[in-house]
C-alpha cells in the first residue's frame, strides 16, 4: 500500500533521514520507533508533503506521491495527527471535525449541515459527542488527542499517520485510546503508521516495527524479534548499559 | 370563538382549528429585520439636519469598507493594514474614467471591479509569501506608495486638491433629496455587503475560513487548498472595498487620495474592526457608527479632540468585556458562531 524508497532529507549539514526504505501493507499497524532525534517525525512530514525529500520517493496505492502538496496528499487518502495537539482554539469540536469532512475526500453536494451530521458521527465514535459545542481550547489533553483522531478520520483516510498519540496520557487513558485506535482500524479499514515512545503500547498494538536511529533504518520486523535485536537495545539504552544490565 | 392565551414568550391566538402566534420575547425577534427597518426610518427623523445625515452616510460607508476588511482578515489569517489602497484604486479609476473618457457610473463600476480585481489578483501572492508582521508591513506600505504616485503624477491625479466634478449617480433636483437618496444607497450597499459576508461565513466556506484563520498548516493537512482560499479572500473583499471608492466618487462628486490613502484613515478602519467586534462582520456597523459619532461630537471641542479621541478609543478598547467589542455586548453568544481571533503571527 505504502512504499517508501530510499528516502533522504537533510537540513543544512544534518541528515535527518538517510536512505530509509520500507513498506506498509493494507490493514496493518506498523510502529515507527527510535530514540529522540532519530528522524521519525521528519519522515512523517516527508510522507505528508510538508517537506520535499532530497532523494527517494513515496508510492501510495501504486502511485507516486512524492512532491505533492499536503492537501493533495490528504485527498489521496493520507491523514495525520500531531505530536503536540494543534486544535483550532476558537472553534468547537464539531466545527473542527466538520472542516475535515468538507475538505477531505471529495463528495458531491455536501452541504454544511450534511457535513455536520457526518462530523457528529466521528465525534460520537471517539466519545466526544457531548463536548461538540465546547471550544477546542477548553478540552483536556485526552480529549484533544481524541479530537485529533476524529479530525483525521473525518477526511476518510486509507492510511492514518499517528504521531505519538499516547504522549502525556495516563495508563487508563492510554488503554482507552488504544482501544479506540483498534476499533478505528476495524470500523474504517484504515492502515496505521504509528510513531510511539510508549513501548508497552506499541509492542501490544503493532504488527510490525521499524526502528530508526540517526536517520537510518536499523531494523524491521515483528515486535518481539526487533526488541531482542542487540543494535536496537543499544540504540535505546546506550551500549554499555545494555551489556551490563 | 377566538381565544387568546399568554405564554411565557408568546401570545397564542386560536380560531377554529387554526393557531396563530406572536413572539413577544425580544431576544427571539428577528433582529436583523428590526435593525434594517430602523436604519430605513432614520431620514424621517433627521430630514432637517443634512450634516448629521451625511455623517451617518459616512458611517455606513465606513461599515461597508470594514465588513469586507473583516472578511479579508479572517479569510487570509493576516492583519491587513492597507485596505484603503483599493478604496483609492476604485475611486481614482472611476473618477478618471468618468472625467476624461466620459464613462457613465455603470461603466465606471465595471471598470472599478475589473481594475481592483486585477490588481488584487496580481498582489495576492503576498498572502502566500508574507506571514504575520511582514504581510502587515507590505500592505501598510502599498497605499502610501500609491499616495506618493498621486503627488508625482499631479497633473493626472491632482494629489493636493483631488478630482472634482464627476457625474452624480442620481440627481433628484434638490440637495436634501439627494442626501436622503445617497443615505439609502449607502445603507443598501452596507446591508448587501453584510448579507454577502454573512452568507459566506455561515456556509461551508466560512467554516474553512475559520480553520485557515486558526491554523493554516493544520488546515492544509486536512485537505484545504489554503492558497486558493487565501487568494479568494484577498481578491473578493478588495473588489468590495473598491466599490465603496466608486460610490464615494459618484455621490460626493469629489475624490482626493490625501483624504483616503494616509495612515490616519487606515487607523480609523482598524479601530472600527477592533472596537466593533474583533472582525465579526456584524460588529462593523456599531463600530463604524460609534467611531463616526464620537469623532463628530468631539470636533466641536476644538484642538482637544486630537488627543481626546484616541484616549476615549483606548478606554473603550480596554474596557469592553471579553475583548469582543461593542457587538459582544449585544449578541447572545453561541459557541458554534465562530468569533475570529486576531493575531499578528510570528511563525
Amino acid at each position: 500500500m505504502l512504499k517508501i524508497n530510499n528516502m533522504t532529507k537533510s537540513f543544512g549539514g544534518l541528515t535527518a533521514v538517510n536512505d530509509v526504505s520500507f513498506s506498509v501493507k493494507e490493514n496493518e499497524i506498523v510502529g515507527l520507533i527510535g530514540p529522540n532525534g532519530a528522524g521519525k517525525t521528519t519522515l512523517l512530514n516527508l510522507l505528508c508533503g510538508i517537506y520535499k525529500p532530497d532523494a527517494g520517493n513515496v508510492e501510495f496505492m501504486g502511485r507516486n506521491i512524492t512532491g505533492l502538496k499536503p492537501n493533495q496528499v490528504c485527498h489521496r487518502g493520507i491523514s495525520r495527527t500531531y505530536q503536540i495537539p494543534q486544535p483550532f482554539d476558537a472553534m468547537t469540536s464539531l466545527g473542527a471535525v466538520t472542516v475535515g469532512v468538507i475538505n477531505g475526500k471529495k463528495r458531491q453536494n455536501m452541504t454544511l449541515s450534511d457535513a455536520g451530521l457526518d462530523a457528529s458521527y466521528f465525534l460520537e465514535f471517539v466519545g466526544l459527542f457531548s463536548k461538540r459545542d465546547t471550544l477546542s481550547k477548553d478540552l483536556t489533553l485526552y480529549e484533544l488527542r481524541m479530537l485529533e483522531l476524529a479530525r483525521a478520520l473525518a477526511t476518510s483516510p486509507k492510511l492514518l499517520l499517528l504521531d505519538e498519540a499516547m504522549a502525556g496520557l495516563n495508563p487508563v487513558e492510554a488503554s482507552k485510546a488504544l482501544d479506540m485506535i483498534w476499533s478505528a482500524q476495524e470500523q474504517f479499514g484504515v492502515t496505521i503508521l504509528w510513531i510511539e515512545h510508549v513501548m508497552k503500547v506499541i509492542m501490544k498494538a503493532a504488527d510490525r516495527l521499524v526502528v530508526l536511529q540517526y536517520g537510518e533504518k536499523i531494523d524491521e520486523g515483528e515486535p518481539e524479534v526487533v526488541m531482542s535485536n542487540k543494535q536496537v537495545i543499544q540504540a535505546y539504552l546506550g551500549g554499555d548499559d545494555a551489556e551490563n544490565g | 370563538m377566538v381565544s387568546f392565551e399568554l405564554k411565557r414568550d408568546r401570545i397564542l391566538m386560536r380560531w377554529k382549528q387554526q393557531k396563530f402566534e406572536w413572539i413577544i420575547e425580544p431576544r427571539y425577534w428577528r433582529n436583523p429585520i428590526l435593525w434594517s427597518l430602523l436604519l430605513m426610518a432614520v431620514p424621517f427623523f433627521i430630514m432637517g439636519y443634512p450634516n448629521i445625515l451625511s455623517m451617518i452616510t459616512m458611517a455606513n460607508l465606513y461599515a461597508a469598507i470594514t465588513i469586507p476588511l473583516a472578511l479579508q482578515m479572517t479569510g487570509t489569517g493576516r492583519l491587513n493594514f492597507g485596505p484603503q489602497l483599493y478604496l483609492g484604486l476604485g475611486g481614482y479609476t472611476s473618477a478618471l474614467l468618468n472625467l476624461h473618457m466620459g464613462f457613465s457610473p455603470f461603466f465606471t463600476l465595471i471598470a472599478t471591479i475589473l481594475i481592483c480585481g486585477g490588481i488584487s489578483l496580481l498582489l495576492s501572492p503576498i498572502t502566500w509569501i508574507a506571514k504575520g508582521l511582514y504581510f502587515s508591513l507590505i500592505t501598510l506600505i502599498l497605499p502610501l506608495a500609491f499616495l506618493d504616485l498621486t503627488f508625482i503624477y499631479g497633473d493626472l491625479f491632482r494629489g493636493e486638491v483631488g478630482l472634482m466634478g464627476m457625474s452624480p449617480m442620481i440627481n433628484l433636483g434638490r440637495i436634501t433629496w439627494n442626501y436622503v437618496a445617497y443615505y439609502y444607497l449607502s445603507v443598501f450597499m452596507m446591508l448587501t455587503f453584510l448579507f454577502v459576508a454573512e452568507k459566506i461565513s455561515q456556509s461551508r466556506f466560512g467554516v474553512t475560513m475559520a480553520a485557515i484563520n486558526e491554523n493554516e498548516d493544520v488546515a492544509l493537512m486536512m485537505g484545504v487548498n489554503v492558497n486558493k482560499y487565501k487568494v479568494f479572500y484577498y481578491v473578493f473583499p478588495s473588489i468590495m472595498i473598491g466599490i465603496v471608492g466608486w460610490f464615494i466618487v459618484h455621490t460626493f462628486r469629489t475624490f482626493a487620495g490625501i483624504t483616503y490613502l494616509p495612515l490616519d484613515f487606515m487607523l480609523k478602519m482598524l479601530i472600527i474592526v477592533m472596537i466593533g467586534g474583533r472582525a465579526s462582520v456584524y460588529g462593523m456597523i456599531p463600530g463604524a457608527y460609534f467611531v463616526c459619532f464620537l469623532e463628530d461630537s468631539l470636533r466641536s471641542l476644538g484642538t482637544v479632540n486630537y488627543f481626546l479621541f484616541p484616549i476615549i478609543l483606548i478606554i473603550v478598547l480596554v474596557a469592553l468585556p471579553r475583548g469582543e467589542g461593542i457587538y459582544g455586548l449585544y449578541h447572545k453568544r453561541h459557541p458554534r458562531d465562530y468569533f475570529p481571533v486576531m493575531r499578528v503571527r510570528r511563525e
